[in-house]
């Protein structure tokens, strides 16, 4: 009987771990999410994932967390008309059913302030997105030097 | 015989030309550039006329910039490994200059640049100093007033340019430039 109970509960934990990459919510996916290598006495650190609405209700998405920075936010990137960028705090995401949103290097994306440690190239780093309504979107995210092809 | 007197210079200019230095297309922008002075990441002055002699990829930016900046330092750096494998890279500098002295310090920017493995030279200086050189390259930054305990950003330009052996400015390129692109034109200029 433990034997059993072993083996389910090791089945679910291989599951768990396996869907690592993804996320703790049916109805939400995040997919292609990385966080860029910087220096070991880089303050801060970009991150970058799409997160899609696979429900049948809208998401709002209305910040984030990573237990390595001491604070996490969504942050927006526009292009203004003398062509200088300008970052600022993205205050929530709207998802309707179906919907993605990317944040991608040079547009809107993760950003990891008050950094309490620097990730190793190669490393993974757990990032949440918020919601407001429901769990925390979990994700782990491999800290690399460039994007991944498919991204 | 008369005919092979006029025919063997204009075959050796020929020869000549062949076997000499191929000049660049790519045109020499007068309106950007100039002379300065700042500090490198060891604390001693830098003029602008050290980078003569070699060619220079240049670019603005500051540390605690999260996504364009460091985005743009991998992509050199990336352009820097190319150069190394074609043998090239003696003859080609990185330089990054800061516009956020307060933060960039020269002890920063010499424990922070080595990481990317470009040789680069990192360049910091009084703010009155930076100024003066951004607005030599049309950079433009300001500091975003935003400012709050998580730190301030900057609304700024984000071009890369190409300097050839004598500092003169010779190409521009967005932050995501093509990386093939700038290995290409640095080789032109070699």
């Amino acid at each position: 009987m433990l034997n059993r109970f072993c083996k389910t509960a090791c089945q679910v934990a291989a599951l768990a771990a396996a869907l690592g990459a993804g996320v703790a919510n049916a109805d939400v996916s995040i997919s292609g999410g990385w966080l860029r290598a910087v220096p070991p006495v880089s303050p801060t650190m970009a991150g970058y994932l799409t997160v899609t609405n696979n429900g049948e209700t809208s998401v709002k998405i209305t910040g984030a967390r990573s237990d390595i920075a001491g604070h996490t936010m969504l942050h927006s990137m526009k292009t203004l008309d003398d062509g200088t960028r300008k970052m600022g705090h993205l205050h929530h995401i709207m998802l309707a059913p179906g919907d993605s949103f990317s944040l991608t290097p040079g547009g809107d994306h993760l950003m990891l302030m008050k950094l309490q440690r620097v990730p190793q190239l190669g490393e993974s780093v757990t990032v949440c997105l918020l919601q407001a309504e429901g769990d925390a979107l979990c994700s782990a995210l491999p800290v690399r030097r460039e994007a991944p092809e498919e991204s | 015989m008369r005919k092979l007197l006029y025919v063997l210079p204009l075959l050796a200019a020929l020869v000549l030309a062949g076997c000499g230095k191929q000049e660049s297309d790519l045109p020499v922008n007068t309106r950007l550039g100039g002379d300065f002075t700042l500090t490198d990441q060891n604390g001693e002055p830098f003029q602008a006329e050290k980078l003569k002699g070699q060619v220079s990829i240049l670019f603005f930016g500051y540390t605690h910039c999260p996504d364009i900046c460091p985005a743009v330092l991998a992509q050199v750096a990336q352009v820097y490994r190319h150069l190394e494998e074609e043998g090239v890279a003696d003859q080609v500098q990185p330089v990054f200059i800061t516009f956020d002295p307060e933060r960039d310090t020269a002890a920063h920017l010499k424990e922070y640049l080595p990481w990317f493995k470009a040789d680069m030279i990192g360049l910091t200086g009084s703010l009155e100093q930076i100024r003066e050189v951004a607005k030599q390259y049309g950079v433009v930054f300001i500091k975003d007033k935003e400012a709050d305990e998580q730190g301030y950003l900057f609304t700024h330009s984000d071009y890369i340019y190409l300097l050839d052996d004598q500092a003169r400015v010779r190409k521009l390129y967005p932050a995501d430039f093509k990386v093939d692109e700038v290995v290409a034109d640095v080789e032109s200029l070699l």
